[in-house]
């Protein structure tokens, strides 16, 4: 078995990482007659501390993103548990379903028998980290707001899994691909778009979310990139006034769009622009983050890669 | 001094529709409003004016007239300045009935009032039980942690019929129980107004009945009224016109309570003038809130519930000083 | 025209009756006055007619029809009732204080009649409650507030007034104006009840004292019957000696000191 005592720095969290590091040292040292090897040490999105000597062979990953990372580094096999919403790669669907994944079930998952537990590091999520702790369960919790983001998550993943090495593969490859379409000639004057989420509250997405990365990878501007906020709330007469050329939504909001007495205050609703976009495969910034950018690109610029 | 009252109050609800008309994220001189109303001027204006701002304006006058007349009514009836739809548990008997509603998908838009309806009847009936029960149906404090129990078991409630739901449903759920005139739309709008014109005929039409139970249940007795069967009836329509209101524009407070009060402030003595004025006061006061609610925080969009509390809770402390 | 006929009355979930089978008839042109200590049921009766408590046993009518059947519009044009106690939360002006008597009279959505009109005026000139038409009812002081009270029961123009203790909390200048005007409304042929504490003025005014004495009728009949030391002692559980009234010789109780309540 390959062991891989690796530290991994995020500069923010650089400072606490070395304090962490030093009572490691200091208490690995104590422990060196019970413990022979040396303590592998991680911090992950919740800033706890993971160890990444050992490989997990019993994982439950409980968000659609870590879950299809896990299988494209070849780690299928060791996913036993999943979130109701993991339907990609098809092989996930054969995983026990545990339910939802923000806030998630801890008994059901306790139940599986993890060894490592992955979640979305969402606040909501905290508690049931605490419990799986306490539980004597490794957790690792992963935040992936940005395209960025990604590489980050999925070398965390493959260092869990014992391959850093398909770890690089992975995100070399995925960046290559979204690289190729951000390359392609942009517009002069690129189109705006609007990105509706969710109606009542009205939600968009802000210029922290990696899907209006996308949206200027695939070479048009989201109207809505000055909110920092990742999914802000916003108003109809907003959008009014901020007059986007395209409405992005999923299957299933478009038709209420085109039907809402309301949304036809919105010119390019009451024109019929609104572009209908593939949220399983564009909703996550997964392993197909390289194929959601075509994806937008070919829907608002009518421009096909490959 | 009575045309005074109503022109006050009619000036108040014009400035507000206009306020409505003009201010927003997009800001429009009044002159430009007023012509975008007509379908003149820019057509991103006309378009905001028009399918935006009009039907949220229309939907805030009725949704206020009717919040306006059932505190207006149940403060008579109950004989306490402090009675209200949302501080006696009523509208949050009227959302569990639309949440209900809404689960067993019943979401026609003249549906809706009437589980709203069901719950709201449900739930006052049950604020005086348990204010009997406690042996004090007069006693405002009594009434009004009657009520706070009542509407907490109806927050309760509401979470247990949303426990399955995907989280988007919670949020938009919870959304709605802060009040919103966000998704008004005119088919919405004429049930609501419909609903709300009915209960109001008939709470006028008990106006004289209402005065003479707001003088006490010996008194009212004495000069010829059904103390019980007036009661009932006057519990039942203040629900209707608050569930109403409810299935309209989610859970929206302090409405009922504050507009009386300002419409007996401007000299409003009786009790059909003090109804009739809360109708239009009422109007007036959830427009204009709404304006804030949209503007306050742009281009995000406050719950109009919390911006009618913000106003609604130092008007209350107030009023329960004066009463102490 | 008011008949009490054997009647009983019992709060709901109280062990025993408040009110054990009084009969007492109360004809046009006298006005009868019920006195007792306090719970002897003199409230109790006036409930009764109120109809927020229905007899358990007896009946109570009205020109010979029985209460029950009546719809309390039809009681309100028949019988006027002061209550005891009436705290106005919504504060009104006099004059449509006084108009509220005319509910009973008025259709649903119909205004104000040139009968209501009428009778509110004559009845605030009655009363003598016509200088505050203007005023509102939480500027009036006790008096002039029971005056008020009185004149919208006069508006009602029924045949009958029945008042709970309505000189409480009055000086003796205004208890007397009160007394006074009651005193004539009986004379003109209207049939008053009144519910009283004041013994003394009461044997002054009354045609018919009821005596009541834990629910139950203790004495009935003229002051001079009513007014015995003896009874009143038994009643009231203090020692009282009965002079009189130097002016007309009416009975007056004078309640003797010396001895510790119990």
């Amino acid at each position: 078995m390959r062991k891989e005592p690796v530290l991994f720095f995020s500069p923010i969290r650089l400072r606490r990482s070395v304090a962490c590091l030093t009572c490691a040292l200091v208490a690995s040292a104590c422990d060196r007659t019970r413990t022979p090897r040396a303590t592998a040490l991680e911090l992950d999105d919740f800033a706890d501390t993971v160890r990444t000597d050992t490989r997990a062979l019993r994982i439950v990953s409980l968000s659609p993103v870590t879950t299809e990372i896990l299988f494209a580094l070849g780690a299928g096999n060791r996913v036993v548990g999943r979130t109701h919403w993991d339907l990609y790669p098809d092989a996930a669907r054969a995983v026990t379903d545990v339910g939802n994944g923000m806030q998630p079930n801890v008994e059901a998952v306790l139940g599986l028998r993890p060894d490592l537990v992955v979640l979305y590091a969402s606040n909501a999520n905290r508690g049931a980290a605490k419990q799986l702790h306490t539980a004597g369960i490794a957790t690792l919790a992963v935040r992936m707001d940005h395209i960025a983001d990604f590489r980050r998550t999925v070398i965390l993943l493959a260092r869990a899994i014992g391959d850093t090495p398909a770890g690089n593969r992975l995100a070399d490859s995925v960046e290559r691909s979204v690289g190729a379409v951000r390359a392609r000639p942009r517009p002069a004057v690129p189109p705006t778009v609007f990105w509706f989420i969710w109606e009542s509250p009205l939600y968009t997405i802000g210029r922290n979310s990696f899907m209006s990365e996308l949206v200027e990878v695939a070479g048009a501007r989201n109207i809505f990139a000055d909110l920092d906020a990742v999914s802000p709330q916003v108003t109809r007469e907003e959008i009014v006034k901020r007059n986007p050329d395209f409405i992005l939504t999923g299957p299933e909001n478009a038709p209420k769009l085109r039907a809402s007495p309301a949304w036809q205050a919105v010119p390019a609703v009451r024109a019929g622009r609104i572009l209908v976009v593939d949220t399983t495969l564009v909703g996550r910034p997964g392993v197909r983050l390289g194929e959601a950018a075509r994806h937008l690109r070919a829907l608002v610029l009518h421009d096909t890669l490959r | 001094m009575r045309p005074r009252v109503w022109f006050v109050l009619v000036c108040g609800v014009l400035l507000a529709a206009l306020a409505g008309l003009a201010l927003g994220p997009v800001r429009l001189s009044p002159a430009d409003a007023w012509a975008a109303l007509w379908g003149a001027g820019d057509t991103n204006a006309v378009a905001i004016v028009r399918t935006l701002r009009l039907p949220r304006i229309a939907l805030g006058l009725v949704v206020g007239a009717g919040l306006g007349m059932s505190g207006a009514a149940l403060q008579a009836t109950l004989r306490n300045a402090l009675a209200e739809p949302y501080l006696l548990g009523v509208s949050g008997g009227a959302a569990v009935g639309a949440v209900l509603g809404v689960t067993l998908h019943l979401t026609a838009s003249w549906v809706q009032p009437l589980a709203a309806f069901i719950g709201a009847a449900a739930s006052v009936t049950l604020v005086l039980l348990v204010a009997r029960a406690a042996g004090a149906r007069g006693d405002p404090r009594v009434l009004l942690m009657a009520g706070v129990v009542v509407g907490a078991f109806a927050n309760a409630a509401i979470m247990v019929l949303l426990a399955g739901a995907p989280d988007e449903t919670v949020r938009g759920a919870i959304w709605w129980m802060m009040g919103s005139l966000g998704d008004a739309t005119w088919t919405g709008t004429r049930w609501v107004a419909l609903y709300v014109g009915a209960g109001g005929a008939l709470v006028l039409a008990m106006a004289r009945e209402i005065e003479l139970l707001s003088l006490g249940e010996d008194p009212a007795a004495a000069l010829g009224v059904e103390v019980e069967r007036a009661t009932r009836r006057v519990y039942l329509i203040a629900s209707l016109l608050a569930a109403v209101t409810v299935a309209g524009a989610g859970l929206v407070g302090f409405v009922g309570l504050m507009v009386p009060a300002i419409v007996r402030a401007l000299g409003a003595r009786t009790v059909r003038s003090t109804i009739a004025g809360a109708a239009i006061a009422g109007g007036a006061l959830v427009v204009a809130a709404d304006v804030m609610a949209r503007v306050i925080a742009s281009p995000a969009e406050l719950p109009l519930g919390a911006v009618t509390a913000l106003i609604g809770v130092p008007f209350f402390l107030v009023r329960l000083r004066r009463m102490a | 025209m008011i008949l009490f006929d054997d009647v009983v009355l019992r709060y709901p979930r109280a062990p025993e009756p408040a009110v054990r089978g009084v009969t007492l008839d109360v004809s046009r042109g006298t006005l009868t006055a019920i006195v007792g200590p306090n719970g002897s049921g003199k409230s109790t009766l006036v409930r009764a007619l109120l109809g927020r408590l229905v007899p358990e046993r007896g009946r109570i009518v009205l020109d010979g029809v029985p209460l029950e059947t009546l719809a309390r519009r039809d009681v309100a044009r028949r019988v006027a009732i002061v209550p005891q106690r009436e705290e106005p939360v919504f504060p009104l002006l006099v004059r449509d204080f006084i108009a509220l008597g005319r509910f009973a009279f008025g259709g649903v959505w119909s205004s104000e009649t040139a009968d209501d009109r009428v009778a509110v005026e004559r009845a605030a000139e009655r009363a003598g409650a016509a200088p505050y038409l203007a005023r509102r009812t939480d500027e009036l002081s006790g008096g002039e507030w029971q005056r008020v009270r009185i004149a919208r029961a006069l508006s009602q123009s029924g045949d009958a007034l029945v008042l709970d203790e309505p000189t409480a909390f009055l000086d003796i200048g205004h208890e007397m104006g009160v007394f006074e005007l009651l005193d004539t409304l009986a004379r003109e042929g209207r049939a008053v009840l009144l519910v009283s504490h004041q013994l003394n003025l009461v044997a002054r005014f009354a045609t018919r004292i009821v005596l009541l004495h834990r629910g139950a009728l203790a004495a009935i009949g003229a002051p001079e019957d009513v007014m015995r030391g003896d009874q009143l002692e038994r009643v009231y559980e203090w020692p009282i000696v009965i002079s009189r009234d130097p002016a007309v010789g009416a009975p007056v109780l004078v309640p003797l000191r010396g001895r510790a309540p119990r």
